[in-house]
């Protein structure tokens, strides 16, 4: 935890910060490696709500470079496995992710961001 | 051809029974018929008998219904034993087939009685007529038949022992298809035996009945907005789905060891990586990038009487520490939640609730169900209540009412039977206020109510 599964669905939500406030950017992160259940129908109907150009950088940014740039339209087991591997099983233990935009830095402490606001970032 | 099947019922939580017994058909596309007489379908009756097409659906049911004792299939009843021999010589198609060598198992019990050893063999004999040649095996017999006697539930009145024996309601009688073996999961998940648990845990029958409402299996993504200690995450996850966690307190997700505490429990479940995450913040200020992501969400949201609702902001003028404690956090967050605690104000139950029916709008795919507790003053409790926090492209599933006398709470299933796309809501009271409608529903300042001891209005007048 936190997956890049998480990491493609959590955008900065402080006051204001309406664009450009996605993907959050990981810093000095510690990495764990952990099997999840492989199951393709699920990722087949997850892969719409994806933003793949975020997953990808995400991916290679921490050393995974097994997807392509472009989401394929063929969706055969090599590539459901590797979706499934960076989806589901890359965990960030430790670090933080920071938004590219407004700066906020969201905290990551065993496995748990915080992605509390403080008072005046709050609408 | 639908055949009929006996469903043995344990005799708890009966309104969630029938809603129970819906979700699970459901989720398996399981088509049944209810008895068409409202008192047989009643559900504080230890006994109903359903139509299926198959007695593999019932074993299904009886696989994953926490509320289910066991199935039978369908041989005959009454409301004395020669009404129930005379349907069973006429469902004589149903058992011929194992009279010739078939071993078995003859049981006569009851609900709320005992029934004395000489009637039981008395009961048996009067079975003769069906003629089986098979053995007599107590151990492993290759089927159990089943005649069950009915009693009325005696409130408060000791009984002799076997006194009124034979006055039962209605008898019944089948084979045994299946027990429940679901109904174990309550041991299995009970809350004392857990690694990680606190004061807001939910019971385990309550969220395996509750992860049931969501049609939990494998493949979905669930999840819960006040996580504590994810007593639903764990059943939902054991069925199968992938769950998210968020709390505005990440201490009650972490607990005080470095696993956080919810991962732990998860662990000795067999499910840790179900979880998918677990993330701090406030469900009013969320950062879901978009919506429908979710087949479900469950949830006990807080009613403030063990864990107060509350939402970031001020109630009133921050005290000098906490100002301090603001500023430090702005200039350099911890990431551990700690020491920094943002200042929140409280969140009044029934705009809680009409929030997440919002939120669910926007959060679920479309078909997506929203399952949570709704707590509410017993005596002021009308239907319309539930009402209030509807909104356009919801629609009510299930309505089950756990009560504790002055106060209960009620578990609501609501569907999102919409595909249009909503915006998230925006949780601001202000705006709220002028559309609010004229009813006031009774869980409106719940917590209020529960620590003056549900007062009536009148009562408040009179003193
Ligand atoms: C009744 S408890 C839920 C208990 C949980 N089902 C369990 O098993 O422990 C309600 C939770 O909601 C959290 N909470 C209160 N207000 C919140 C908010 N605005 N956003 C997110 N969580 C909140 C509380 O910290 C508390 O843990
Ligand atoms: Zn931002």
């Amino acid at each position: 935890m936190v997956r890049l599964i998480t990491h493609n669905l959590l955008a900065c939500h402080a006051k204001d910060c309406n664009t450009n406030n996605f993907p959050l950017e990981f810093k000095d992160v510690q990495l764990e490696i952990r099997e999840a259940d492989f199951n393709p129908d699920f990722l087949k109907g997850f892969m719409p709500k994806i933003e793949w150009k975020a997953l990808v950088d995400t991916a290679r940014q921490l050393g995974d470079t097994s997807l392509p740039l472009e989401q394929p339209e063929m969706l055969d087991d090599e590539f459901l496995k590797n979706l499934h591997h960076v989806l589901l099983e890359i965990h960030v233990e430790e670090g933080s992710m920071t938004c590219p935009n407004c700066k906020h830095v969201y905290p990551i402490s065993n496995g748990i961001p915080n992605m509390l606001l403080a008072e005046h970032e709050i609408g | 051809m639908p055949s009929r099947y006996l469903f043995h019922y344990a005799q708890v939580h009966n309104e969630f029974r029938l809603p129970e017994l819906q979700s699970i058909a459901e989720l398996y596309g399981i088509p049944y018929t209810l008895p068409q007489n409202p008192e047989d379908r009643d559900s504080t009756r230890p006994f109903m008998i359903v139509e299926l097409d198959e007695e593999e659906h019932a074993r299904m049911l009886a696989r994953r219904c926490i509320l289910i004792k066991a199935v039978y299939e369908y041989y005959g009843h009454g409301s004395t034993y020669d009404e129930l021999h005379e349907v069973n010589r006429k469902n004589e198609s149903l058992w011929a087939r194992y009279v010739q060598d078939t071993s078995f198992r003859f049981l006569v019990t009851s609900s709320k009685h005992k029934i004395p050893q000489s009637r039981q063999r008395e009961v048996i004999e009067n079975f003769a007529y069906m003629g089986f040649l098979g053995k007599i095996d107590m151990k492993s017999p290759e089927i159990i038949l089943t005649c069950f006697e009915e009693y009325e539930e005696r409130h408060g009145t000791t009984r002799v022992k076997h006194e009124g024996d034979g006055e039962f309601r209605q008898v019944f009688f089948g084979r045994l298809i299946e027990e429940g073996s679901a109904r174990q999961l309550v041991g299995k998940f009970d809350v004392k035996k857990r690694s990680y648990y606190g004061n807001t845990s939910m019971e385990a029958e309550i969220s395996l009945l509750m992860a049931n409402q969501t049609l939990a299996s494998p493949g979905k993504l669930i999840y819960d907005p006040f996580m504590g200690t994810g007593s639903m995450a764990y059943p939902t996850g054991y069925f199968g789905a992938l769950v998210f966690g968020s709390d505005i307190d990440g201490r009650q997700m972490r607990g005080k060891q470095k696993t956080p505490g919810v991962i732990r429990a998860a662990t000795q479940y067999g499910i840790a990586s179900r979880i998918v995450d677990l993330a701090t913040f406030d469900v009013t200020h969320n950062p879901w990038r978009c919506g429908e992501l979710f087949d479900s969400i469950v949830t006990d949201p807080p009613y403030g009487v063990r864990a107060g609702a509350k939402r970031l902001g001020r109630k009133r003028e921050l005290s000098e520490r906490q100002k301090e404690l603001c500023l430090q956090h702005s200039l350099a967050p911890r990431p551990d939640d700690q020491p920094y605690i943002p200042p929140t104000k409280p969140y009044e139950l029934s705009h809680l609730a009409t929030d997440l029916v919002l939120l669910a709008r926007y959060l679920l795919k479309p078909g997506g169900r929203l399952v949570f507790f709704l707590p509410t003053v017993t005596d002021e409790y009308e239907e319309v209540d539930i009402h209030t926090m509807m909104c356009e492209g919801m629609e009510l599933v299930a309505n089950s009412l756990q009560d504790f006398g002055s106060w209960g709470r009620r578990l609501v299933t609501i569907r999102k039977v919409t595909k249009e796309r909503y915006p998230p809501p925006t949780f601001d009271p202000m705006l709220r206020e002028a559309n609010e409608e004229t009813h006031i529903p009774a869980h409106k300042d719940f917590r209020e109510k529960y620590f003056q001891g549900f007062k009536s209005k009148a009562d408040e007048t009179k003193g």
